[in-house]
């Protein structure tokens, strides 16, 4: 207990260290908000310099720091120049969607990795492995971008899918059930996408993490005594070979609101992805420090998910830090 | 449900022939006959009949940041604001002339420093509530208030002096500029109207930046009043049943019921959801996306508007170096003040690579500021030379540069000093056809020997490099005008102006030619009549020509699409380039049985 | 068996890096020399035989020439067959970059002859490619070595010495990974001078894809060190007294070899792509010099993807040299585990 509570402590810690670092290199970065008003020959340098005040461009660090840190505890997360609103509630509408999206991606992608790792490792060496770890190298190799944008492209020339978006124009006026079956007819893509990306990787850590405990003493033992081969992989090698793979799905979980940037911009999935892209390029500090932040606490998260999966799986961790 | 239109008068296709002949001529509006009962006058539109009822999805590439003109600084946020709110005078997009708004006539004194405008009768704002002279007046303490922070405010301070305002009666409002304007009502196209019944309260605090367009937070006088917004997917509008223009027939505008805005991450996403028949309409397509649109069209239509306001150049880094400046700095700077380097380097380009390459044919070769897209302001008699390498060596032999052959049989260009020409251009990574057109002058340049990096910078970098470090050796940018009128660009010709981008912000023109254009803009933009605006605006742009600080590319077409079903579809090449009649768009699909 | 495979792969990627090394011979033409009146040219295909029916030795190609019905599609121009001659004399390059020459394999006689096409600026797409391949797959490979490197140092220090190493290491890589590395790549760039060659740029990029990548595969490797550390025989060789230096290097560290590996074949691509995020910024490799990114990022765009589909080709003839440096990896991690497995059988025994 004492572990997890110590974990929390660091957990804080890394959120003020990441948020002050944040800050640190958002000011570094040439340009700011205003740059692009600057052009337009509308406006007065005058209204520019109002501006920056305003907007508390022209402060030191350590005060947009603290005034940040403040608004922070009233839970607006400082203020978006862009949309002149505070920052929480424009990010947590976008994080919903997000979320949506890559949780059932993740779900569906270690659902199917998980299995196949097995299988292909049971086989090793043998036809279906050689096939899978074929499928999965070239699932790896071929860029992520060509994936989503075949895909994308697939649905433009049947017309059996929407092209991107999440829900249509008409969603108010549906039905509930007609609702959720838009809104599935919309993630069939990104799903696809994201799982297709996502699972090479896994199947090969799967098998790899398998395969290497599949020889051990006490499988081979297990395997004298007539426990069924079913039981067999699934309990007790997987089990065995449970370290690494926590590790990953911990990955997993941590890139839950970041990971998906890529397919969200190609397949207009109005998530994080799309909105932090332009705020960075727009450099609407605050958006992207929050977006920052939303992501380090996902990860944190997923460290923290994997560490007491660990502490349960592995009882010689758990032994050590019982002691230590 | 109609009940307006037996008040409608009858000859409503005179003010738009004359302003298609180019007589402009505003009293002439003031002479309307009017109806016994004046409860409401309409702007009678010319144009197809449309039936009322269904909708139009457009999309947008990003999401509007704000529905509150007030603080509206992006294009997108325009677009939007463009059909919720109306001007007092309005730029007709398609002639390029101003033509009556909310004001029904408007008079200029003789010299030309006083208003007086006159109000439509029976004006009512998107909520109902009637507009009268004192909302003008309410709009005008905003937008001039400096605590307001309006990007609108700089645009009425005319000769150093806030225009001032005064209303004569409930109907009539008088504004008093200190100096003459040669722009003149052009001023009041696109300053909203505001409700003071709304936003007297919350100017009063001090929280106007704060609302937004919610139905009872703002109301509008445009075609359309929001419906609801989905954050991050779509804005919808419906159909504003106080709007004050109606069609031939006397139907009251807007056609449409709802106008629907999505909103897409990208232009390519743009693309697809027109393609798939999820939107209606598609603007600002490029040439290379219009050739894959065009080439199976499902029941739309892709149009080349012809050449827009665009202009897209090259520049040179003419900014003063400073004392503590490296030589090689100190060089470079030496080489781009030189004119005759600046002309080499102008002969050298091939604009017609450019159109064929980047524009896929679609757009124009381009030799100064004004584009073939604006009507009335392009000096005809400017000289458009043809591409020639032998005039740009002999240019830059005259200037003391020499050629010396290289081992690998390239030769290079050298300075008098013996030193290599080489220098790097920025370009914006975002935009791939700017990158394009970098990359092919490179190649022009590599034949003169000179060798050049092409540098793709993130927008802001290249920004922040341009106009404020001023760390950098020449660029490709590319401005859109918003009218045709020079007043547009006023900020790119003088010397003091920010967009005056390869020396901006100056406190004295460094060079004589920047102080006789400055005077030729400044007396342009005070001239009364448009001979001699016009007169003093050619000889600026021949001395732009001569002198080159902006070397001029080409021009891209303005290229649309809309589905054959959208009628009253006539794009124009001003922003918003489909949007601009979208109280006239109708559905031809829609049964007759449901506009009812 | 193993060993064979090895070799076989070994020899694939050999052959494979021997074109991409030689580009300059391979390659007809200069791949920064544009043709504009010759601009997205489809891939033009090897013939032996002609339209009536002979077989010929050399092979040819033919022109392409616009269909006449309609503005952008093109056919054959069967009339005007081009035969191909080898060896013959063209651009000036450095073999290995340093031997001036001018020979080249293959080339045509007065017309260009693009087997993968032409891009926007009428390019030659093959010679693009497997120039590229140099930057693109020295920048991989070193990328990855350096990620590496620097993951398995933290990670293993971290997994092994535990305790408040680890935390701080782990709490490191966490910062690491959560960062908003685009914001310090912006600032990076505004500190750079402007004009930077290739050569410098191609340093820039090994540098910043191999610096910042190193939190994830350390965090892997040090999951498996964790738990190597307890195995068995590592036990009982720390009760005979062995010291720190030689576990981890002896009995800790080859445990993460099949990790490491895996890592690495992953890695190497993943770089390949992360270069045209970098051009993005204006880090990456400059136009008009070809890499892989570059040639990736013609995809990005909608119009091309769906007009001028060879530009996808590029991509699939990278996916042999991914494929290769994965196989490697997989056949030397098999190599591993039939090794460790033998040892860790002993281990038992003792």
């Amino acid at each position: 207990m004492r572990y997890f509570l110590r974990r929390l402590g660091h957990a804080f810690l890394m959120l003020i260290g990441v948020s002050l670092l944040s800050f640190f290199f958002t000011t570094l970065a040439p340009g700011n908000y205003l740059d692009e008003m600057r052009l337009d020959p509308q406006i007065a340098p005058e209204t520019l310099a109002a501006l920056r005040a305003q907007y508390q461009l022209d402060q030191p660090l350590p005060v947009r720091y603290v005034s940040w840190l403040n608004s922070l505890i009233h839970g607006k997360m400082g203020f978006s120049f862009a949309y002149n609103s505070p920052v929480a509630p424009l990010l947590m509408v976008r994080a919903r969607n997000t979320l949506l999206l890559t949780i059932i991606a993740t779900l569906f992608a270690w659902g199917l990795a998980l299995p196949l790792g097995v299988w292909s490792a049971e086989h090793l060496g043998r036809l279906p492995d050689r096939l899978l770890s074929w499928g999965t190298a070239v699932g790896l190799v071929l860029p992520d971008l060509a994936l989503a944008l075949g895909l994308l492209l697939l649905a433009v020339k049947t017309g059996w899918l929407p092209p991107g978006g999440m829900v249509s124009v008409d969603f108010e006026s549906f039905s509930l059930l007609h609702k959720l079956g838009d809104l599935l007819q919309h993630m069939i893509l990104p799903v696809a996408a994201l799982v297709l990306s996502s699972l090479p990787l896994l199947v090969r850590h799967v098998r790899a993490a398998v395969a290497d405990v599949l020889g051990a003493p006490f499988l081979v033992a297990a395997k004298g005594h007539g426990i069924p081969k079913r039981r067999l992989l699934y309990h007790y090698a997987l089990r065995a070979a449970a370290n690494p793979l926590i590790s990953l799905f911990g990955f997993s979980v941590g890139t839950l609101l970041s990971g998906s940037l890529l397919v969200e911009v190609v397949m207009s999935w109005p998530g994080l992805g799309p909105f932090l892209l332009e705020a960075i390029l727009a450099r609407d500090l605050y958006v992207v420090i929050g977006g920052v932040l939303l992501s380090t606490l996902f990860l944190l998260g997923g460290n923290f998910l994997a560490d007491v999966f660990l502490y349960w799986a592995d009882p010689r961790i758990r032994k050590e830090n019982g002691a230590g | 449900m109609r009940t307006a239109r037996a008040k409608v008068h009858p000859r409503r296709n005179l003010p738009s022939l004359l302003m298609v002949l180019g007589v402009v001529s505003a009293p002439l509006f003031a002479g309307h006959p009017q109806p016994k009962n004046p409860k409401e006058e309409f702007l009678v539109m010319p144009g197809e009949i449309g039936h009322s009822g269904g909708r139009l999805v457009v999309s947008l590439r990003g999401e509007p940041k704000t529905l509150n003109p007030l603080i509206a600084a992006d294009s997108r946020s325009r677009e939007v604001i463009g059909v919720m709110q109306a001007d007092l005078v309005h730029i007709n997009r398609a002639t390029q002339l101003t033509e009556p708004a909310l004001a029904k006539s408007w008079r200029i004194s003789a010299n030309g420093l006083t208003y007086t405008l006159t109000l439509r009768q029976g004006l009512k704002f998107s909520d109902g509530q009637p507009l009268d002279a004192d909302d003008v007046l309410f709009t005008f303490r905003v937008y001039l208030d400096e605590n307001v922070h309006a990007p609108q405010r700089d645009l009425l301070i005319v000769g150093g002096k806030p225009i001032s305002v005064r209303k004569a009666d409930a109907q009539t409002i008088v504004f008093q500029l200190s100096k003459p304007y040669g722009v003149g009502e052009r001023l009041f196209d696109g300053l909203a109207i505001l409700p003071r019944h709304l936003l007297e309260k919350p100017y009063q605090e001090g929280k106007l930046g704060q609302i937004g367009a919610a139905p009872n937070q703002w109301a509008g006088l445009g075609p359309f009043r929001l419906k609801e917004y989905v954050a991050g997917q779509r804005l919808v509008l419906e159909r504003n049943p106080y709007y004050w223009k109606a069609d031939t027939k006397g139907n009251r505008l807007p056609y449409l019921d709802e106008l629907i805005f999505v909103f897409v991450p990208n232009a390519d996403a743009q693309v697809l959801k027109f393609q798939s028949g999820e939107t209606d309409l598609i603007s600002q397509v490029g040439a290379e996306n219009f050739s894959v649109l065009s080439r199976q069209p499902r029941g739309y239509t892709m149009v080349d508007a012809g050449p827009g306001l665009e202009y897209n150049f090259l520049f040179f880094n003419l900014n003063d170096a400073g004392e503590k400046s490296s030589p090689e700095v100190l060089r470079k700077r030496k080489w781009f003040r030189e004119v005759k380097f600046r002309q080499a380097v102008s002969a050298a380009a091939d604009r017609e690579a450019i159109v064929r390459l980047v524009y896929q044919g679609r757009g124009t070769p381009l030799w100064g500021l004004v584009t073939p897209g604006n009507k009335r302001w392009g000096n005809a008699v400017m000289p458009h030379p043809a591409r020639s390498l032998d005039r740009a060596r002999a240019l830059l032999r005259e200037a003391g540069f020499s050629w010396r052959d290289e081992p690998g049989g390239e030769t290079a260009l050298f300075d008098s000093d013996g030193k290599p020409v080489e220098f790097s251009i920025l370009t914006s990574s975002s935009n791939a056809d700017r990158s394009k057109m970098a990359a092919l002058i490179q190649d022009d340049l590599k034949q003169l020997g000179m060798r050049v990096q092409v540098v793709p910078l993130e927008f802001r970098s290249l920004l922040d490099r341009v106009t404020q470090t001023k760390d950098y050796d020449a660029c490709v940018m590319g401005i859109v005008s918003f009218d045709a009128d020079p007043n547009s660009d006023i900020n790119v010709w003088l010397s003091s102006g920010g967009t005056h981008l390869w020396n901006p912000s100056q406190t004295h023109p460094a060079t004589a030619w920047e102080a006789e254009m400055d005077r030729l803009i400044e007396e342009q933009m005070s001239a009364r009549t448009f001979t001699e605006r016009k007169k003093l605006y050619d000889r600026a742009q021949e001395i732009l020509a001569e002198n080159q600080p902006l070397i001029f590319l080409a021009s891209p077409d303005i290229l649309v699409g809309a589905k054959n079903t959208v009628g009253n579809f006539h794009p124009a090449v001003l922003e918003p380039y489909v949007l601009w009649n979208a109280e006239q768009l109708y559905l031809k699909n829609v049964p007759e049985s449901a506009s009812r | 068996m193993t060993r064979r495979v090895l070799t076989r792969w070994l020899i694939v990627l050999l052959g494979l890096h021997g074109l991409v090394v030689c580009a300059g011979f391979f390659s007809p033409y200069n791949p920064a020399e544009q043709d504009r009146n010759h601009v997205y040219l489809p891939p033009q295909l090897l013939h032996l035989v002609d339209p009536t029916g002979h077989l010929h030795f050399r092979p040819f190609v033919y022109p392409w020439k616009l269909r006449p019905d309609t503005p952008d599609l093109r056919e054959e121009d069967t009339a005007h067959p081009l035969p191909l001659r080898f060896f013959v004399n063209g651009a000036h390059y450095r073999l290995l970059g340093v031997f001036p020459a001018r020979l080249h394999l293959f080339g045509g006689e007065d017309t260009r002859i693009c087997l993968l096409g032409t891009d926007a600026y009428g390019r030659d797409q093959f010679s693009r490619f497997l120039y590229g391949g140099q930057i693109s797959l020295l920048a991989g490979f070193l990328g990855a070595a350096l990620t590496l490197l620097l993951g398995t140092l933290v990670g293993s220090v971290a997994g092994y010495f535990g305790g408040l190493i680890d935390d701080a290491l782990m709490r490191f890589a966490e910062l690491f990974l959560a960062l908003p590395w685009l914001y310090l790549l912006f600032a990076l760039r505004a500190f750079l001078p402007l004009a930077v060659s290739p050569l410098k740029a191609f340093f820039l990029i090994i540098g910043v894809i191999g610096a910042v990548g190193w939190a994830r595969p350390g965090r892997l490797i040090r999951g498996v060190v964790l738990s190597a550390k307890e195995r068995d025989f590592v036990r009982a060789a720390r009760g005979f007294g062995a010291t720190d230096r030689y576990l981890l290097w002896n009995h800790v560290l080859p445990e993460t070899r099949g990790v490491i590996l895996t890592q690495a074949a992953i890695l190497i691509p993943q770089f390949v792509l992360a270069e045209m995020t970098l051009s993005f910024l204006g880090l990456g490799v400059p136009e008009p010099v070809p890499s892989w990114g570059n040639l990736l990022s013609n995809l990005q765009q909608y119009s091309v993807l769906v007009s001028y589909w060879w530009m996808y080709l590029p991509a699939l003839l990278m996916v042999p040299f991914f494929l290769g440096y994965l196989g490697l990896a997989s056949s030397l991690q098999e190599r591993t585990e039939t090794y460790m497995i033998e040892r860790r059988s002993l281990g038992g025994v003792t």
